[in-house]
């Protein structure tokens, strides 16, 4: 691979931008299928800055074998701690998000309609 | 093998193995379905119970290691005291509110199985060691949340939830986000670990990762003003899930935020004006709210904030050895108390405050409602109480000024709305009340009512205030309650004896002056308690009420500290409030009654709070001791005392109380109750003996009484109800008492205590004869009365006789006190107030006539029933009483000598008095020559007044009940209702206030989620300042 960016920088830069779209879309978008959408974004966004925490420039897979001693783990294994904690991550994103939808659906049958702006009665 | 039964990891074995085994018992069946859930619900809570237990006895915390490492390598949860303190509790609640929610439930094992993994969840919040833990138990405890909000399917509570989920994601996404930060800064997730090493938390990402747990959490606890989704939620979902949202949710989150508190220290100002402002504002808006879920809502909000608020300022003070009373009290209370109200709210099935279900028919649920309220409103002998005196206290100590008077006016408004509720189930409802709820349905809002009751002796004991006289009160009253099915009469028998045997035992002890109010007033409330037995009729409540009021009077006089004082200051005012509230037209004025009442107490909560600063120690002798720096506390304890004695601007809670009370209690109220004002106005004058500065101030409280009695009897002379004249008359009375207890002599003392004594005898006969009166003639109205003296000769006599005593004039024991005090004021060169003394008299003079003439004399007006004498139960104790002004009146050396003996030896050292015996200075000072001058003067004015009145509307018929009408509407004209008007002009900028504020709730989810947002990023501006949104730095 040659010079520039590191990988996790990338992936850095991406999963933030994804999660600041996902939330203007959640912000200004009135259907509330696309402020569902926008939450899935912010989440994979979050997710991928995530993994790119744990990232160590040209590290390896740590799994301690012949090919990495655990000495060696230390110094060039990428931290397998964000990687597991993306997997529940996205268990709980997955499962909040289907939740969402299941909402989204019971409100459509309520007012015929799925803009937010329907669904104020109860305020002050 | 009991131990690893009882272990706290199988908490989460039974969460969520009850969580999958229950679709499969589904399918084997109902019976089979529901042991499931209760098994696996009962067993997560005796686990936390047992483990409790343990803690308490061994003193050390359960360490749970999982996956055979130790941390940081493996997760590790704690149960210790704290954690066991907040999943107890909540555990046994959520199994009652599974109880109350069984209609809802049983049918549906989506929701039992998302009802255990949620209880689960919260204990898991509790207990977990582990960052990224909590976010996953938070996720748990959310999505269960979210799906037991979908039980109820009208579309208002549908999108009600899905605004909350839209502004818990992105809360939760903050702790993600946070979390995974400081990760990358530290490289731990263990928190005891990050506490440790909190130093090396530092640069831009670090303190970005910490803004964004703490925002999660805060917003979590739904903060004003990002904290609409919340309110939606607690409007619309069914009354236990609300419930569970609002006291097991938030606890929940809660305890993440104590667990993490040691990372935020840098925060922790930031944390208390959030929390500040939440408390203030949520019972603000509170105010305008008439929707009863939404109300609580508010309400539980703002005990979030003050929780928020206690936690971090407790913390930033450095009195962490209060945070358990103070914190745990305010959470404890909070969670059974609002439990219990939303229960009992989903129980009755009442939507609205406004709604036309009276509780007036069902005593029983009108007392758990009160209950509730009175624990919701930090009063006594709930946790809530015990609490934020000690919070008050603290912060006092430390200065903290401004947030001692955030925290009372916030309580002040939530009691505001919270007892609005209570007064409007009061309402005497015509319709027939129908079928009550079953005892089945009402079951977890005993429970929860015990608990609350259990819950707050133990605040009590942590208070150190554990004595088992401070509560004998409430225990006659418990007792007498179970009686209450007996007749009237026999229950009224029963409360006098045990009010002279418990008060009589309490008065004992009591010391000085104390004991001298204890002896009197004792005697007082017995007398005129027995004149109640003149009603046959039950009066379901009312004895019980009435002991714990009367016993709590020699109980305030007996405390020795200010906090017992203040104990039993509040059940007096509660049990006054209650009393009152059970008279047929007393609606409206409960509520004014109480909310003048509380700010009364506050102010009296502030001084004692500011005398403990001061001297350190609660004890009431600081009063005597403390230095002259005791202004502020003596202002403030002053102030308290006036506005509960009724003095002018702030009666205006008086006359409705008086006058819409049941007529005997009425006479209690005047005669027995009013004095505690006035002992407290005299033991708080001490401190005023101490400065010069002070010695004004007393000057400035001569004047406040002198303008009461005034004020009082012009106030007197405008009405045309007489049992409000003679409500008005009190005031004026206890103005005197005021002016000569601010005289701050010896002799003002004495004659305080004299007109004390005097007063209540007194007002005892005059509003027994009244009520007499008006139960035969059945009107309030002089227009409907008039010559009865034939009629009633025996009332005719003793009313007389009273006024007689009350006018001053010889030879009744009244002669004197009057007198001295014009003497002793024109002595001490306050020329001024003898001369408004002067015109005090004429005007007490006019309506003393007023009342014999319009009552007695003059020709019965047509239509008038015939009216009989009394029967002797209300004649005999007027009798007592008049026997007692004339035992008094001819041995003056009764009273005075023990006053004298009482007064001297704390008095003597304090102010200067000319070492004469009391008796010499009434041998000394004859009154006589002041009388004459002050009886001549009152008739040259009355003189006047009659010509002024003959050259106007009187020029052809001059009789004395057109005199009075001519002067009532030259008083009307001249007289505009200022304080009430000045009160009334409170009430609404407050309310539309609240109006305005609460515009900001618009009820679009996305707005909400905007104000998700721009909280935190407000937050994040608050703590970092401009400087942290410069990326560069």
């Amino acid at each position: 691979m040659t010079t520039g960016l590191p990988v996790s920088t990338i992936l850095l830069i991406t999963g933030f931008c994804l999660a600041l779209i996902g939330l203007w879309g959640m912000l200004t978008h009135r259907n509330i299928m696309r402020i569902i959408i926008g939450f899935a974004l912010i989440d994979t966004g979050l997710h991928i800055v995530m993994v790119a925490t744990g990232y160590i420039t040209g590290g390896t897979a740590p799994i301690i074998d012949r090919a990495l001693t655990t000495a060696a783990a230390t110094e060039r294994a990428i931290d397998p701690i964000p990687s597991a904690l993306v997997v529940t991550a996205i268990v709980i994103g997955f499962s909040v998000t289907a939740v969402m939808l299941g909402f989204a659906i019971r409100l459509y049958a309520a007012r015929k309609t799925l803009s937010i702006d329907a669904f104020t009665e109860s305020k002050w | 093998m009991v131990a690893s039964l009882f272990h706290p990891l199988n908490i989460f074995l039974l969460g969520l193995g009850g969580g999958f085994v229950i679709p499969l018992l589904y399918r084997l069946g109902k019976a089979w379905l529901h042991a499931g859930f209760w098994l696996a619900l009962a067993g997560i809570v005796a686990v936390s119970g047992v483990s409790l237990f343990d803690v308490y006895r061994s003193g050390t915390p359960i360490e749970v290691l999982t996956a055979g490492f130790a941390p940081p390598l493996s997760i590790n949860l704690r149960f210790g005291l704290w954690e066991g303190f907040f999943a107890v509790p909540v555990g046994l609640v959520a199994m009652l509110g599974a109880l109350h929610l069984w209609d809802r439930l049983k049918g549906n094992y989506g929701a039992l199985l998302l009802y255990l993994i949620l209880v689960m969840g919260i204990d898991g919040m509790v207990m977990t060691r582990d960052l990224f833990n909590l976010f996953v138990f938070l996720e748990i405890v959310s999505i269960a949340t979210y799906g037991l909000l979908a039980l109820d399917r009208t579309p208002a509570a549908i999108a009600a939830a899905f605004k909350f989920i839209m502004a818990t994601v992105i809360a939760s996404t903050f702790l993600l986000l946070g979390t995974v930060l400081l990760y990358y800064v530290t490289g731990t997730l263990n928190i005891d670990t990050l506490i440790a090493e909190r130093q090396q938390i530092t640069g831009p990402i670090g303190a970005t990762a910490l803004l964004m747990v703490l925002g999660c959490l805060i917003i979590e606890l739904k903060p004003f003003p990002a904290n609409g989704w919340g309110l939606d939620v607690y409007e619309t979902a069914p009354s236990g899930v609300a419930s569970l949202v609002s006291v097991g949710v938030s606890a929940g989150v809660f305890f993440a935020l104590v667990k993490l508190l040691p990372l935020f220290e840098a925060q922790l100002g930031l944390i208390a004006i959030c929390g500040g402002i939440t408390f203030l504002f949520s019972n603000l808006i509170g105010c305008t709210q008439t929707k009863v879920q939404r109300l609580l809502g508010y309400s539980s909000i703002s005990q979030m904030g003050l929780m928020l608020l206690a936690l971090a300022l407790l913390t930033e003070i450095g009195a962490s050895a209060s945070i358990p009373l103070v914190v745990g009290g305010l959470f404890i209370n909070h969670l059974l108390a609002k439990a219990g109200l939303f229960w009992l709210a989903g129980v009755l099935r009442q939507d609205d405050v406004e709604a036309h279900a009276s509780l007036g028919g069902r005593p029983l649920l009108l007392g758990l409602l009160a209950l509730f309220m009175v624990a919701i409103a930090g009063l006594p002998p709930f946790p809530g109480f015990w609490a934020k005196w000690e919070l008050v206290m603290q912060l006092t100590g430390m200065g903290r000024l401004p947030w001692v008077a955030l925290i009372l006016a916030g309580s002040l408004l939530e009691a505001a709305y919270m007892f609005n509720w209570f007064v409007r189930a009061l309402r005497p409802s015509d319709e027939r009340a129908g079928e009550g709820p079953d005892l089945i349905a009402l079951l977890p809002v005993y429970g929860v009512a015990l608990l609350l009751v259990g819950a707050g002796y133990l605040a009590a004991r942590m208070s150190g205030a554990g004595q088992a006289w401070l509560f004998a009160p409430l225990l006659v009253g418990l007792a007498l309650y179970t009686l209450d099915r007996l007749p009237g009469r026999v229950e009224g028998v029963l409360t006098l004896v045990a009010v002279a045997l418990a008060g009589g035992w309490l008065a004992w002890s009591a010391e000085g002056i104390a004991w001298l109010f204890a002896a009197l007033l004792l005697a007082g409330s017995l007398v005129i308690a027995a004149a109640g037995l003149y009603r046959r009729d039950r009066r379901p409540g009312y004895y019980p009420m009435l002991a714990i009021l009367l016993i709590s009077i020699p109980a305030l006089l007996r405390s020795s500290t200010s906090l017992e004082f203040f104990f039993s200051w509040e059940i007096i005012t509660l049990a006054s409030c209650f009393l009152i509230a059970k008279g047929r037209g007393a609606g409206p004025h409960v509520l004014t009654f109480l909310l003048f009442s509380l700010v009364s107490a506050f102010f009296l909560l502030a001084g004692f709070a500011g005398i403990a600063a001061l001297s350190g120690t609660t004890s009431l002798s600081a009063l005597v001791t403390s230095g002259p720096d005791a202004t502020v506390a003596f202002v403030l304890l002053a102030v308290g005392f006036l506005i509960k004695a009724g003095a002018i601007g702030v009666h205006v809670w008086l006359p409705g109380a008086y006058a819409e009370a049941d007529d005997d209690f009425t006479a209690m109220l005047s005669a027995v109750v009013s004095k505690v004002a006035m002992f407290g106005l005299l033991i708080g004058t001490y401190l005023a003996t101490r400065s010069e500065v002070s010695i004004e101030m007393a000057h400035g409280m001569a004047w406040v009484g002198m303008l009461t009695t005034i004020a009082g009897a012009l106030l007197a002379l405008r009405q045309s109800d007489f049992k409000l004249l003679l409500a008005f008359s009190s005031m004026s009375q206890l103005g005197y008492i005021v002016t000569a207890i601010a005289l701050m002599s010896h002799l003002g003392w004495v004659t305080a205590l004299y007109l004390v004594a005097n007063h209540m005898m007194v007002k005892g006969i005059l509003f027994l004869a009244v009520a007499g009166i008006i139960w035969r003639t059945g009107t309030r109205d002089f227009a409907g009365t008039g010559g009865l003296a034939r009629a009633m000769p025996v009332s005719f006599v003793l009313v007389a006789f009273a006024i007689l005593s009350m006018s001053g004039l010889p030879p009744l024991m009244g002669f004197g006190g009057k007198w001295l005090l014009l003497s002793a004021m024109a002595e001490k060169g306050w020329t001024w107030l003898a001369l408004a003394g002067l015109v005090a008299t004429f005007l007490g003079f006019l309506y003393m006539i007023r009342l014999v003439a319009g009552l007695f004399l003059g020709v019965p007006p047509a239509g008038q029933a015939r009216a009989r004498e009394v029967p002797p139960t209300l004649i005999a104790p007027q009798l007592l009483l008049a026997a007692g002004i004339l035992v008094l009146s001819l041995y003056p050396k009764l009273l005075m000598d023990p006053v004298s003996a009482a007064i001297d030896p704390q008095f003597a050292a304090t102010l200067v008095w000319e070492g004469k015996s009391l008796y010499t200075i009434y041998g000394y000072w004859n009154p006589t020559p002041v009388m004459i001058a002050a009886v001549a003067a009152a008739a040259v004015l009355g003189i006047a007044a009659w010509l002024v009145y003959r050259g106007g509307a009187g020029r052809r018929t001059g009789s004395l009940s057109r005199f009075y009408g001519y002067y009532r509407s030259v008083l009307e004209r001249s007289l505009p209702p200022v304080a009430t008007g000045f009160w009334n002009g409170v009430t609404g900028a407050t309310l539309a206030a609240a109006a305005t504020v609460r515009l900001l709730y618009t009820g679009n989810g996305q707005t909400y989620a905007l104000y998700v947002l721009v909280y935190f990023l407000a937050l994040y501006a608050a703590s970092l300042g401009p400087a942290g949104f410069w990326v560069g730095s």
